[in-house]
């Protein structure tokens, strides 16, 4: 495959006052799927749309290995996009609509119908061929949209949010789907969304932004662990912000102290940053720092919201055989279980 | 920005649209002011007309007649609509295609219709006007109402009212309407126009309203007719841009 | 699931199977249209003795009625086909260009030019196209003399010209709809898959348009080929349209012979209005598919 590296070089893009992008950089490696993860305004979906040819930078370059393809029109790019919705030709059949990017590469008709047919097959849709789009329910018709983005074998796949219009259930089937299909075909793609779950569960790495920068891009488990920022730590996962006194290198909450991974030499009152994992509660009577507020069964855990003396409130992950006692009332000590936290 | 260069198409539709419509209607405008004999300009024929008394008689004669038009529609469809949404009755078919089949039905042939069948103290009264311009407006009046009550949660909102208390009038007063005021407005203004305007079945079952009064006038005043032609033309343009420029811009958008 | 199913009775004075909430409007629906159509059709086949007769009818396609019928056809498709493309047009740059602000604007201003204007757009074109307008002293001086061949607003080519005058924005109205439901995600799609513009518009933008485009002319046939407001008010007899005929004979200018010509003329006129507006209520119901997903 002559596939090559997805290069965006300090892109910036404006809407009126708003900087949708301001010197954003990306590298996507061939056959890799990165997600582009932040909340809506972010400039994630004006960087696909860079990508895709649909909106123009201001200044910057987009390009593929050493090919500089700013210049290059939307509808020559060959990038594979996949809309939120309803983006299917409503004139055309679900066959006609996968061939049509090879009727456009005046692919002959014999050859598109079979292709047409292949990738329908992979998407499990090969007996709705000859249906119409409004025949179709959302998920059906966002894998016929998959479907027709990949039928002319794109350099890269684009994916701006294609499952958000969709049902629980369906969205996280498909989101399944999309990556078996992005790593079978070795497809090279960058995927859109609001939804951490979504970007951490499929994604080779994540990228999160915001106010059109990139706050960090690393794979789903170090950004999970080694959030580089606040805004990172708290966008990705649940996060607790437990009130402490910061001296230097090291900082105390809940009495004991703890090693400061991002070391800022700051002294003073901060906040610690604690994953409801990294948190442990045990009923305890008479020394007890927090109170159950309420206890959710999640099946091999449970969350556990507790309050604190002062009256910060805390949520730890517990397993939930541990955790029958900790109904709400109960009288709890709470503790820290990691060696180092991050201070805001 | 690219904005000039895009609308540039919009530009020449708009000047092209507007003097389709300006050139004609400022050309008629200019010949009502002109002052017959002495020359020049002057509103003499506006303030014959104004002066008329029978301009204000069959003015509220039909802005009567309309208003009680608005209340028919509004008192026979608000409630049917809100049942067939809500009851997805198997009549619902039924009468979605009814109340399109007045399209189909050219006014000439309607207005004959009811001259052979109504018995006389139908005939003889203008409370029939209503009825038939309630007729007439129903395919505008009941899809606009049919819009507006599709894109509310109708069911929920009206087992809360009920199950708070309300009773089924109250419900749809209260709480129905207001959710769909802007469809209820729409069908207000439809419903108005259609009828302070209606001329052919009007005329047809020999009833006096101000547009036809408009035609009586032309046959002894031809000047006058064309200074009220103007007055009923004029006035609702600049009452719609008016509107439109002190609505805001964002409220514009709500509603859509 | 018994106590849902008292609830929700409770949401309903009656049952959901009863007919009873339709009831008022089935009957005024009923009383006020259905009964007088009918009842149209009905003696359309009665003869002066009340006796089933198709001489109406017969009466219906001779002279002067024929020739009624060739115009107000002429008169619609005529006033149809010159409008529709250049309303097609307008609405498109208006729908994709404009603000919602200006939408709103013209689609009102279309509303009362379309709906509403009848008799006072026929005294307008009279004072605009009059012997001493304005508009005829523009066009004489740019070399158009209206009046060097006895040019009369009450002529066939006279109505046709105020005819336009509601058409085209009737026709903007009509076709505003079908041009909003082009959704923004088809161009980029197409755009994706590597389509340029001139292979949008014909593999989607034109086939989609298409049957809407089809529905509006049928419409504006329909509403040029059955308007009487305008016509009442500029002519005097001398244009044959089958409107004004029927007009004629409701006010009684009617010989013994034929006393129900007039309901005949009525159904036919239906009939040739159900063949244009059928068609498009059943294109506008299809095309609501494209519309609503």
């Amino acid at each position: 495959m002559s596939k090559e590296n997805l290069i965006l070089q300090s892109i910036s893009k404006r809407f009126g006052a708003v900087h949708a992008l301001d010197n954003f950089d990306l590298e996507v490696k061939v056959g890799e799927l990165v997600a582009l993860l932040g909340p809506s305004g972010c400039g994630k979906t004006t960087a696909l749309r860079v990508v895709a040819g649909l909106e123009r930078q201001d200044s910057g370059a987009v390009k593929l290995g050493g090919r500089d393809i700013t210049n290059v029109p939307a509808h020559l790019r060959n990038m594979g996009m996949v809309f939120q919705a309803y983006s299917l030709f409503p004139n055309l059949s679900v066959e006609e609509n996968v061939a049509f990017g090879l009727q456009m590469r005046k692919v002959n008709k014999r050859d598109r119908q079979k292709k047409a047919g292949e990738l329908l097959e992979l998407v499990g849709l090969n007996t709705q061929h000859k249906r119409f789009p409004h025949q179709l329910s959302g998920g059906q018709q966002q894998r016929v949209a998959l479907a027709r983005a990949l039928a002319f074998e794109p350099e890269i796949l684009l994916l701006d949010e294609p499952l958000s219009a969709l049902d629980a259930q369906v969205r996280s089937n498909l989101r399944e789907e999309i990556r078996r299909l992005q790593l079978s075909l070795g497809t090279t793609a960058l995927f859109v969304t609001h939804d951490q779950e979504e970007a951490m569960a499929i994604s080779d790495r994540v990228g999160v932004m915001s106010h059109g920068k990139l706050e960090q891009i690393a794979s789903p488990d170090s950004l999970y662990n080694n959030p580089a920022t606040e805004f990172v730590a708290g966008f990705v996962g649940v996060m607790n912000y437990i009130p402490g006194y910061q001296n230097g290198k090291s900082v105390s909450i809940l009495g004991s102290d703890f090693k400061v991974k991002n070391s800022s030499g700051h002294q003073g009152a901060t906040s610690a940053l604690v994953r409801p994992e990294s948190i442990t509660v045990v009923a305890k009577e008479n020394s007890s720092n927090a109170v159950v507020v309420t206890r959710s069964f999640l099946g091999a855990s449970s969350r556990i919201l507790c309050k604190t003396l002062d009256g910060t409130l805390i949520q730890a992950l517990v397993p939930s055989e541990e955790s029958s006692e900790l109904i709400p009332g109960a009288k709890v000590q709470v503790k820290i279980s990691a060696n180092e936290v991050l201070v805001s | 920005m690219k904005l000039g260069k895009l609308n540039l198409p919009l530009i020449i539709t708009l000047l092209l649209f507007g003097a389709f419509v300006v050139i004609p209607m400022g050309s008629a405008f200019e010949y009502s002011i002109r002052r017959g004999l002495e020359g020049g300009y002057g509103l003499q024929n506006y303030l014959w007309a104004v002066r008329e008394e029978d301009f204000s008689y069959y003015l509220i004669r039909s802005t009567w007649l309309s208003a009680v038009t608005v209340l028919i529609t509004l008192v026979i469809l608000v409630p049917t609509l809100t049942w067939i949404h809500l009851s997805n009755s198997k009549l619902r078919e039924l009468i979605d295609g009814l109340s399109l089949l007045p399209l189909v039905i050219p006014v000439v042939a309607f207005a004959v219709g009811a001259q052979i069948s109504f018995p006389e103290f139908i005939q003889s009264s203008v409370m029939e006007l209503p009825f038939l311009y309630f007729i007439l407006a129903l395919p505008y009046a009941y899809r606009a109402l049919d819009i507006g009550l599709k894109a509310i949660p109708l069911k929920t909102l009206s087992e809360a009212a009920r199950s708070a208390g309300a009773s089924w009038l109250r419900a749809i007063v209260i709480v129905i309407l207001p959710v769909i005021r802007s469809a209820v407005t729409a069908t207000i203004a439809l419903t108005f126009a259609l009828s302070i305007g209606e001329f052919t079945m009007t005329v047809l079952l020999h009833w006096d309203t101000f547009p036809t009064w408009v035609t009586y006038v032309a046959q002894d005043n031809l000047l006058g007719a064309i200074a009220i032609s103007m007055i009923a033309l004029l006035v609702p343009f600049v009452l719609i841009s008016l509107v439109a420029l002190l609505t805001p811009e964002k409220e514009i958008k709500e509603s859509n | 699931m018994e106590k849902r199913g008292v609830r929700k009775g409770a949401s309903f004075p009656i049952s959901p199977s009863s007919i009873l909430p339709a009831l008022p409007f089935l009957l005024i629906f009923g009383f006020f249209f259905l009964f007088p159509i009918s009842r149209l059709i009905y003696v359309s086949f009665m003869s002066n003795e009340n006796t089933f007769t198709l001489g109406n009818f017969q009466t219906a396609f001779e002279k002067p009625y024929n020739s009624g019928f060739v115009n107000s056809i002429k008169l619609g498709l005529l006033s149809a086909a010159i409008t529709a493309i250049p309303g097609a047009v307008a609405a498109y740059f208006i729908e994709t260009r404009g603000s919602s602000r200006l939408k709103r604007t013209i689609s009102s201003m279309n509303g009362v030019l379309a709906n509403t204007g009848g008799v006072p757009l026929a005294f307008m074109f009279t004072a605009a196209l009059g012997i001493q307008g304005f508009l005829t002293q523009a066009l004489k001086a740019v070399g158009i003399d209206l009046y060097a061949n006895s040019f009369s607003l009450g002529t066939f080519t006279g109505l046709l010209i105020v005819y336009l005058y509601f058409q085209l924005p009737l026709m903007i109205i009509v076709f505003s709809p079908a041009i909003s439901s082009l959704r923004r995600e088809w161009v980029e799609a197409a755009t994706n898959l590597g389509a340029n513009n001139l292979q949008y518009w014909l593999r989607i933008g034109i086939p989609l348009l298409l049957p809407s485009f089809l529905a509006s002319f049928l419409l504006l046939f329909a509403s040029g080929f059955s308007a009487y407001a305008t016509a009442n008010a500029l002519t005097v007899g001398n244009v044959p349209l089958t409107p004004l005929q029927i007009g004629g004979l409701l006010d009684g200018n009617v010989s013994a012979a034929q006393l129900n010509l007039g309901k005949a003329l009525g159904v036919v006129m239906i009939v040739i209005s159900a063949c244009a507006v059928i068609p498009y209520l059943l294109i506008q119901r299809r095309v609501a598919r494209w519309q609503t997903r």
